[in-house]
């Protein structure tokens, strides 16, 4: 579009709408606060509400971006927050738009449209102070036209003080916008009082002015237990906490993740990791990455296991739990699915529930008595009594002619008879030799209690002997078209649990929307 | 005088665990007996030790920094969450049961294990190297692993801040400044962990610091890949070191804690660290 062509819009737009939308501006403790979709569920809440709203991020950093309609260029996270808000996604809601080139240089999108490169010194010294007021005044000016509500969102903590000269994505585009500000700390890694209280604390007195309010995130557990500790903060900081959101395992994605999926590098070859929601001992799959051109990935969709060439299901805290987990999520019948194409391992765990059954008569790990396991061994586990195994092991692999020594640990409840399998390693275990794990004769699923079983090399080579085995067989293409279907759903569901966690009517107090 | 130091940090999963095995292998290397320890560790990461003891995984990496076998000594309290707000207690490398940290005598026995464990160690050692556990400053919890620890063996205590999700100025803060008056005068200074670019602007903001909690920034260490233990499920997936400079991974994890200690050198004044060790609190 030229620019002629623009200024004619923005006249005929400023001619009729009159509205003057009513924003909010959410801020993180720290990136990675939960912060992108806490604005997309704030969108969809206030959109569910009958309100025209829009999201809008003065300046993203991101490898991800989206095309819109028009053919603008902006970052994938705002388009999702604008089908959070029902509303076509367009530039100004993510004005500029930074795509890391190289250390310390980035290409400038500006209004969607690529503007040029520029280094950090010149996009902060020359462009900012230059530009920077005039793209946030116009962007959010159009915005506030055009709509009932802008939820706006932050980059990084507005506490950088060493920079908070020179940034414009937090508390400058929420004076230009006169956005009352709240403040999201992710709690998952603690220390979230520490982050709340450092990060308004710090800033000047006119500064911390601009908040309202406080959102603790991603919390586990009984939100009763914080009752102290939110009691103190309110009062530290004489903000109220608007909300505790409960940890949600929703299928959207993360900024980050998304910029992580971009960078990694591939291997050749996939181990999948099934990341079991009580996973324990993943110190087991470092080792794997010493073999080249092999990537580990934690897999945490059931449609992802066909992508891996070899999967494994580790060790957890908690077999039944976590295998009911499996049976319930779509991970059972994926993997069954995957039985005799693809390898698949089990570790400690993930070796019980490999077997046949698992029987728990006293309630030892649960409160599941008997359980059918996945089938593909034909071992029986059973936690007679409260008996934890622990000790260090050493040994040979029963299919390594060369009986090279792998060595490792034990740590497990319960004992897994099969009588049928082949036993998997030979080992010493208090001066006595006894056959330990199982595996079965096609060579395609192997079980055992070692910890630490890929450690040295010879388990690693019995994994690679298997992939070059598997490579020769045909694979199934990956179908990716799954994913957007699943989207607005999440949506909704990411907007009700947030809805039900925080206090809506006192969001909308403090920005001043009429009810 | 106790020979100690203690690691603390603003978050979890902040590096204190290898930061605290690199001053391990930096001391040992210079002929003093070293061991680590931990009072409280929440991980489901264990080790099995010779004797059949669990203790967490990075305690057990440490030991080994050390050039010492690992023993349940070096982590007395092992705390496995196993699900559905339910957890193992593993004391002395057993699992054990009816302990409950907010009962006050509960807690009181389990400060007196972290006691015996510490003192048995230093019978053995010239100096401790102690982690915290967490965050020193959740004021919704009756701590055992952090200051309470640093109480009772009279440590010095570096708060570490994590840089590489932001906010590290804020975390820094807000940790001293929730902590209690006689908890703040443990603190002997603060470093800033997993950095990436050129450390001189954040001059700016590490002077702030400086002045606001009356204690030194000694070092900004920089963001590497290397491969060791993780301890916690939130580090999975990230990206690793393609090097394996090795068969063994438990010979990887010191070959890449060797490399790791080099780097570090440059960015961390161990000699004032030792002099801190030196004067105690």
């Amino acid at each position: 579009m030229s620019i002629e062509q623009r200024l004619r819009i923005k006249d005929e737009i400023s001619r009729n709408h009159f509205k003057r939308a009513k924003p909010l501006m959410v801020l993180g403790a720290t990136s990675g606060a939960g912060k992108s979709l806490m604005v997309a569920a704030l969108c969809r809440i206030f959109s569910d509400m009958g309100y025209t709203v829009s999201p809008y991020k003065s300046q993203n950093m991101s490898l991800n971006s989206f095309v819109t309609k028009h053919g603008e260029e902006i970052a994938r996270i705002q388009d999702l927050q604008a089908r959070a808000a029902r509303r076509e996604p367009r530039s100004h809601m993510n004005p500029i738009l930074l795509k890391p080139i190289r250390d310390d240089v980035s290409q400038v999108i500006l209004y969607g449209v690529p503007y040029r490169d520029m280094d950090v010194d010149t996009y902060y010294n020359i462009f900012i102070p230059s530009r920077g007021k005039e793209i946030l005044e116009d962007s959010i000016g159009f915005l506030k036209k055009t709509n009932d509500i802008i939820i706006m969102e932050g980059a990084g903590s507005p506490a950088e003080i060493n920079i908070s000269d020179i940034e414009i994505a937090n508390l400058k585009a929420a004076e230009i916008a006169g956005a009352p500000c709240i403040l999201v700390v992710n709690i998952e890694r603690g220390g979230a009082f520490a982050y709340l209280y450092g990060t308004i604390a710090i800033l000047e007195q006119a500064q911390q002015k601009m908040f309202k309010g406080t959102i603790i995130n991603n919390f586990r557990g009984d939100p009763g237990s914080l009752k102290m500790g939110i009691e103190k903060i309110e009062e530290m900081l004489k903000l109220p906490v608007l909300g505790t959101i409960p940890h949600m395992d929703v299928d959207l994605p993360s900024e980050d993740s998304m910029d992580i999926s971009n960078d990694e590098k591939k291997g050749l070859y996939t181990v999948g990791i099934v990341r079991l929601p009580r996973i324990s001992n993943f110190t087991d799959f470092d080792a794997l990455g010493l073999i080249e051109n092999v990537s580990v990935k934690y897999i945490t969709e059931p449609r992802d296991a066909k992508n891996a060439d070899i999967l494994i299901i580790p060790g957890t805290k908690s077999t039944i739990e976590d295998l009911i987990w499996i049976r319930e999520t779509g991970f059972e019948a994926a993997i069954k699915d995957l039985h005799g194409k693809t390898p698949i391992f089990g570790i400690c765990g993930g070796y019980q529930m490999l077997g046949k059954q698992i029987i728990d008569i006293n309630s030892i790990e649960s409160e599941t008595k008997i359980i059918e396991g996945l089938g593909l061994l034909n071992g029986c586990t059973s936690f007679d009594k409260y008996k934890k195994i622990t000790t260090q092991v050493e040994g040979h692999l029963q299919t390594d002619p060369l009986k090279r020594r792998i060595r490792g640990y034990e740590i497990h409840m319960g004992v897994t008879e099969n009588k049928i399998d082949p036993p998997l390693n030979r080992v010493r275990v208090d001066d006595r030799n006894r056959d330990e794990g199982s595996y079965d004769p096609e060579m395609k699923v192997f079980g055992t209690y070692i910890h630490g079983f890929f450690d040295l090399p010879p388990a690693r080579e019995l994994l690679m002997s298997l992939i070059g085995k598997q490579m020769s067989e045909c694979k199934a293409p990956a179908c990716e078209n799954e994913v957007d279907g699943i989207i607005d759903e999440n949506l909704d569901k990411l907007a009700k649990a947030v809805k039900e966690s925080l206090d809506i009517e006192w969001i909308m107090d403090i920005m001043g929307v009429p009810e | 005088m106790r020979k100690n130091l203690m690691f603390q940090s603003t978050l979890s999963g902040s590096g204190k665990s290898l930061i605290t095995a690199s001053l391990c292998r930096h001391l040992s290397n210079k002929g003093y007996n070293v061991s680590p320890f931990k009072s409280l560790n929440i991980s489901l990461n264990s080790f099995i030790t010779e004797d059949g003891s669990e203790i967490g995984v990075s305690q057990a990496f440490q030991s080994w920094a050390c050039g010492r076998e690992p023993c349940h000594q070096m982590n007395p309290l092992l705390l496995k969450a196993t699900g559905n707000s339910a957890t193992q207690l593993i004391v002395n490398g057993k699992p054990s049961k009816g302990f409950c940290s907010r009962n006050d005598n509960d807690r009181k026995r389990l400060m007196s294990i972290v006691y015996d464990s510490y003192e048995f160690l230093e019978k053995t050692s010239d100096v401790i190297i102690i982690e915290g556990s967490g965050t020193p400053a959740e004021i919704n919890l009756s701590d055992v692993a952090n200051m309470a620890t640093a109480e009772m063996f009279e440590a010095p205590v570096i708060i570490i801040g994590d840089i590489d999700t932001g906010g590290v100025f804020a975390g820094l803060y807000g940790t001293y400044k929730l902590l209690e008056r006689k908890h703040r005068d443990l603190v002997k200074g603060f470093m800033i962990n997993k950095f990436r670019g050129d450390p001189s602007i954040l001059s700016p903001g590490i002077e702030r610091i400086e002045s606001e909690i009356g204690a030194p920034c000694l070092g900004t260490v920089s963001y590497r890949n290397y491969r060791f233990p993780e301890e916690d499920s939130l580090s999975l997936g990230g990206p690793i070191n393609p090097n394996p400079l090795g068969d063994d991974i438990r010979d990887v994890w010191l070959k890449n804690l060797d490399l790791f200690l080099e780097n570090m050198g440059q960015e961390v004044d161990f000699g004032v660290l030792e002099n801190i060790i030196d004067r105690g609190i």
